[in-house]
């Protein structure tokens, strides 16, 4: 039996850190299969009529949740495509800036040429503390509850605000968050759609809601459900980034684990012999 | 303090914990434009007064990392450099805004940026424990080893690719045995919770409140 | 064309010293470390800004008077950080806790557990109806999560004649539930992997614009 040495792990990482550098300088390119999970959150969203008001709403951390930021601005793109309006509810301290980098990595602003005008066509709030008292206020009286918008302009100057007084004013929540808690305030209690632009981590999480308001919670599946909402409207962002490299990734953690059982096995062969 | 002011402070914690907490569940049970309105107002009240607790992290790190500062303790000149950074930030980020491009590419640049990095390098660890923990001794093993596998398999393009039906796999998995698991702990969470929200309640659960307690 | 813009190499250079820590600790990781800290901790003062004006507007512009004992409550909130005057802080988190625990709990019933339980039996219903992948699907629901939920609940008696069936089901939902967890994790190494190449790509494209 040959003997299998035990591999040190800076080796390993040193593998795993030129497959990354090898992907991210010679993009591979391989092509992916749409899933039916992110086909219905396209539909959904196509099917609303323009003009009605999409939250984009949720607490988060921006690391994490940037891996859900490869659909939401695809989604924000498709949305601006369909004349919907949306409004980015901040419920973490760092959702604002996620929310803005969502927005302008979209380009749909007009000052990037596209068709969102800020306080007609969209709007964003300041974070607002508090969790489940924050979400469920927001949809029992969004006036009551906010006054300013995130640059401390009075909501009631803003044209979208005359839209959006509660809950029933509201066509779709989406969440690019781990926030599956929102789904008992807002699908549960209110009845509104959501579409949870999960990260994969929290697919399961997020997936028993998708199950108890079926036909109600739309889920994509982390990166790649990003990268197959990037393929529907036709862009190229992080998502497909982020498939390439796994690509070969998911093939070294193989190789490794099978590595690892070999070594097993030839160090159990090992101790036969010796016992021999 | 005395006594009798620790048990009048503590019952008047109760009594508007229990308030509070009533008024959330009255609203939804029961039919009352009146119980509405002070639920809602209760619930804006907590979002205002909870905005100051947006400041209660500077306080505590400052605190301590002066009195690190006055002592040399180890690290000091770090804390020294990230005190001049915070209070520097700050005041950037209160002239420039939240929402200017400048604080946006200043936060993308620094903290995101690190904490993607740091995140990021989890792989690295990841794929050399996998190398050591996933080799097949018990059945237990075998199961948890071989399904986390599948999954980073038919979750790749290629694989995909090959197998035009990998994806329904994935996903037959993910909304089967993956739901079944977290759902059991959403019923059993749920469950938890509510047992718990009664202890508060019944100030059998003192958590947070322990500030109460006679120091 | 390797980048001129400050920002990114800002970036980059974090970026760097936060991979330094796979060399081992050293000072590069630790100022990476204090920056990270410090940008955190102030980012919460910069977003408590407009925060705070929106919160307390309707107080200062009158319309709103009352709003003065949340803007009071909020002021005893930051006595938590003083040992010795903790207690003032209770006040506020009475609040908090209060009001979280009365909509968790409506929330929690509602979902987490009648939805739940609401759904279990209407997947139990079609086990015996719907294309075979779906019926197998729901059979696996049914199955999983009566004996995950046993294996969770009974931890402590096992005495008596059901005693080794009930240890059996048991056993078999704590396989249940590492199936769950092997599906959980091997899902969420797309998450790392795809942050780890946003953080390459920085380095390798935005960077060196390789």
């Amino acid at each position: 039996m040959v003997e299998i040495p035990e591999l040190k792990s800076q080796h390993i990482w040193v593998v795993i850190l030129c497959v990354y550098i090898f992907t991210s300088v010679y993009p591979i390119g391989v092509p992916f299969r749409m899933s039916e999970a992110t086909l219905k959150a396209y539909n959904f969203i196509d099917s609303l009529p323009p003009g009605s008001i999409v939250i984009m709403g949720g607490s988060g951390v921006f690391a994490f949740d940037l891996e859900s930021s490869a659909a939401m601005i695809a989604a924000i793109k498709h949305m601006a495509r369909k004349g919907l309006r949306l409004v980015a509810l901040p419920l973490g301290t760092e959702a604002v800036q996620f929310q803005k980098y969502c927005i302008d990595t979209a380009r749909v602003d007009e000052k990037y040429g596209g068709p969102w005008k800020y306080g007609v066509d969209y709007a964003v709030l300041p974070y607002i503390p508090g969790g489940s008292a924050a979400v469920v206020s927001f949809l029992t009286d969004v006036h009551a509850l906010v006054s300013t918008d995130v640059m401390g302009n009075p909501i009631s100057k803003l044209p979208i605000f005359e839209d959006l007084h509660d809950y029933r004013d509201i066509a779709l929540w989406t969440c690019p968050h781990w926030g599956f808690w929102i789904v008992r305030y807002v699908t549960g209690e209110r009845g509104i759609p959501m579409i949870g632009f999960a990260q994969a981590a929290a697919y399961a999480l997020y997936s028993v809601y998708m199950m108890i308001y079926p036909d109600k919670v739309w889920l994509t599946n982390g990166f790649l459900g990003g990268a197959q909402y990037e393929k529907l409207v036709g862009i190229k962002g992080l998502g497909h980034a982020a498939m390439d490299s796994y690509s070969l990734i998911s093939i070294f953690v193989v190789f490794f684990v099978i590595l690892g059982n070999l070594r097993l096995l030839s160090s159990i062969k090992e101790e036969e012999e010796v016992i021999e | 303090m005395s006594a009798t002011l620790t048990y009048i402070r503590t019952y008047l914690v109760r009594v508007i914990l229990i308030i509070a907490a009533l008024s959330g569940l009255v609203t939804w049970y029961f039919v009352s434009p009146q119980a509405d309105a002070i639920a809602n107002e209760l619930q804006i009240w907590n979002t205002a007064a909870a905005s100051w607790t947006l400041f209660v992290g500077i306080i505590t790190i400052f605190s301590h990392y002066i009195r690190s500062v006055m002592k040399r303790e180890r690290y000091w000149p770090y804390q020294l450099y990230a005190m001049i950074l915070m209070v520097l930030w700050c005041i950037m980020g209160v002239w420039s805004g939240l929402y200017s491009n400048l604080y946006q590419t200043a936060y993308l640049s620094t903290k995101i940026t690190l904490h993607i990095a740091i995140l990021g390098q989890l792989i690295f660890f990841f794929i050399s424990g996998v190398y050591r923990t996933f080799r097949i001794k018990t059945a237990r093993t075998l199961l948890y080893a071989f399904l986390a596998l599948i999954m980073v398999v038919l979750n790749a393009p290629w694989t995909q690719w090959i197998f035009p039906n990998a994806e329904k796999v994935t996903f037959w998995l993910l909304n089967n045995v993956g739901m079944s698991g977290e759902r059991t702990l959403a019923i059993t969470g749920g469950i938890g919770g509510v047992v718990l929200s009664i202890r508060i309640l019944l100030g059998l659960e003192k958590g947070a409140l322990r500030a109460t307690e006679e120091i | 064309m390797i980048s001129t813009d400050p920002w990114v190499w800002l970036s980059a250079l974090l970026t760097l010293c936060s991979f330094s820590l796979l060399y081992g600790d050293n000072p590069f990781f630790r100022f990476a470390q204090y920056t990270y800290t410090a940008t955190v901790v102030a980012h919460s003062v910069v977003t408590g800004v407009p925060t705070m004006r929106d919160r307390f507007m309707p107080l200062f512009t009158g319309q709103k008077p009352l709003m003065v004992v949340p803007f009071i409550l909020g002021i005893m909130a930051c006595f938590i950080v003083y040992r010795k005057y903790a207690w003032v802080a209770s006040f506020p988190y009475a609040l908090f806790i209060g009001v979280g625990t009365g909509l968790s709990v409506r929330a929690m019933v509602a979902t987490d557990i009648v939805g739940n339980l609401k759904a279990v039996i209407r997947e139990a219903g079609d086990i015996v109806v719907g294309p075979m992948p779906s019926r197998l699907g729901n059979l696996v629901r049914v199955i999983f999560i009566i004996t995950t939920m046993i294996y969770l609940f009974f931890t402590l008696f096992h005495k008596g004649p059901l005693s080794k069936p009930f240890r059996y089901l048991m056993t078999f939902g704590k396989y249940c539930f590492l199936a769950y967890m092997g599906i959980s994790v091997g899902n969420a190494i797309m998450q790392i992997s795809g942050l780890c190449t946003s953080a390459i790509n920085r380095l390798i494209r935005t960077w060196l614009g390789l």
